[in-house]
């Protein structure tokens, strides 16, 4: 049996993450709740259910992660990278090194986001 | 607290108060600052403004020189204020050709309709700007340079609505909105009396679109800062209809000319500040910020003291004095409340964090 790993403890079930999660399966809901707590500040919804964010890997304790923004205008990028990083090592505690970088292929469409966002927007 | 940011930021800040202070002097209130300095009030409003959006647009490409753009502006806008408006036209064209080859590098990495069109808008600051060094006549000059402003707004609220499901026809309706702006600005280059029919029709075409099918009708029923942005864009979209029909009754109405000008240029681009600078300023200092409602209290002070500007100031010139001076005061107190709310640094990272889901 592995050891318990502080950070996933008292998280349930993981639920399908709308992003490419690879690594330890167990990290996943804590990645998926750090992130979820990111505002972008301009929709006035989180990065996850705006499907703001492509792709995570886990390599050991290292974490990246692939975020984009729904326009390469809008300076808030900086904000939200911050935000992540700051995000996630809250989560998953000492030990974790975290990047968050921003790409823009392939590009944001109102398809990546959540159930609960389309409601919310209007569009269910 | 990044510096270079913050130095602009403050040179911005203090040409843009400097402009008011020209704005004051014009409707004769004294403020105590040279007479013909500060008269250049209309081109140190939109300089200023042009280094803010410049320095938006710089932080969202990200890389030092991108900096150059508020940069130019600001020493522009500096040497206009040093009383050297030759100077001041040469590096308000440089930062305005600037704006557009960094906004065209930015279409490069997001071809879409709304970065073409920030493209399109930059591209209109450089023709106001050259009108103005050819010395042509204000309103053509001031069409030019709102066009850039409008255009700017416009943009970036096309993009905030892919959020929602679009209406049919919306797109088409914005282009033809858009189209009858700058065809209005190109116009009043050959006759200003044309012109301005149909660039004031442009602009209530404009006002309706965004009135219809912007974001902010959804945000207005958030809480805390989405809201109170909201606010502020609903408002501003009223006042800039109000605008656009002053364009339209100028060629007739001479006394139009206030409300041409101020409609747009307070109740429109100053309340869309009012509505994103919460938001933008500690995005681009780096520095955390906590929502207050007092941010309400300047937003209502702008739009009552423009009412009774342009209202019950259209018959009195003490109370369009009046009205002018709250206009600033307004200005001034949501300068003090944003610095209020950075002081009150919250747990979350920007001030929606801390008012919605």
């Amino acid at each position: 049996m592995t050891p318990a790993n502080p950070a996933t403890e008292g998280v349930s079930a993981p639920v399908p993450p709308p992003f490419t999660f690879r690594g330890d399966a167990a990290l996943c809901p804590v990645v998926t709740r750090a992130l979820g707590r990111v505002i972008d500040p301009e929709m006035a919804l989180n990065i996850v259910d705006l499907g703001l964010v492509h792709d995570v890997s886990v390599e050991g304790q290292a974490v990246s992660v692939a975020l984009t923004l729904t326009s390469a205008a809008c300076p808030v990028g900086e904000l939200i990278v911050d935000d992540a990083t700051r995000a996630l090592l809250a989560a998953l505690g000492d030990g974790y090194a975290v990047s968050v970088s921003i790409v823009w292929d392939p590009p944001w469409t109102p398809a990546r986001m959540s159930p609960k966002a389309c409601v919310i927007m209007g569009w269910l | 607290m990044p510096r270079g940011r913050s130095l602009l930021l403050a040179l911005a800040g203090g040409c843009l108060f400097a402009g008011v202070a020209g704005g004051l002097l014009r409707l004769g209130v004294p403020v105590g600052i040279g007479v013909a300095r500060a008269l250049a009030h209309g081109a140190l409003m939109i300089g200023s403004l042009g280094c803010v959006i410049g320095l938006e647009r710089a932080v969202a490409f990200g890389g030092a020189p991108a900096l150059a753009v508020p940069l130019a502006a600001a020493l522009g806008t500096l040497a206009l204020l040093a009383g050297w408006p030759a100077g001041a036209g040469v590096l308000l064209l440089v930062a305005s050709g600037l704006l557009v080859a960094l906004s065209t590098a930015i279409v490069r990495r997001q071809a879409a309709p709304h970065t073409v069109l920030l493209t399109l808008a930059a591209g209109g600051w450089v023709v106001g700007n050259a009108l103005f060094v050819a010395a042509a006549p204000a309103m053509v000059v001031v069409a030019w340079w709102f066009a850039f402003l409008v255009l700017t707004v416009a943009a970036e609220r096309l993009e905030l609505t892919r959020l929602m499901p679009r209406r049919r026809g919306a797109g088409v309706l914005f282009a033809v909105a858009a189209a009858l702006l700058l065809a209005g600005a190109i116009l009043t280059i050959a006759s200003e009396r044309d012109g301005s029919v149909v660039y004031g029709g442009g602009l209530v075409a404009m006002s309706l679109w965004l009135a219809t099918f912007d974001l902010a009708r959804r945000t207005l029923r958030t809480e805390g800062f989405a809201r109170y942005s909201a606010c502020a864009l609903i408002a501003g979209y009223a006042w800039l209809a109000i605008g656009g029909l002053a364009w339209i009754a100028l060629p007739w109405v001479a006394a139009a000319r206030d409300t041409a000008l101020h409609a747009v240029a307070l109740g429109f681009v100053v309340s869309m500040i009012f509505a994103h600078a919460p938001l933008m300023v500690p995005v681009i200092l780096r520095m955390r910020m906590r929502y207050t409602p007092a941010v309400y209290l300047p937003l209502g002070l702008l739009h009552a003291s423009l009412a009774l500007r342009l209202g019950a100031g259209a018959f009195d010139a003490h109370l369009r004095q009046w009205g002018g001076v709250l206009n600033a005061a307004a200005m001034i107190l949501f300068a003090l409340t944003v610095a209020y709310g950075a002081r009150q640094k919250g747990p979350a990272g920007n001030p929606a964090a801390n008012s919605t889901r």
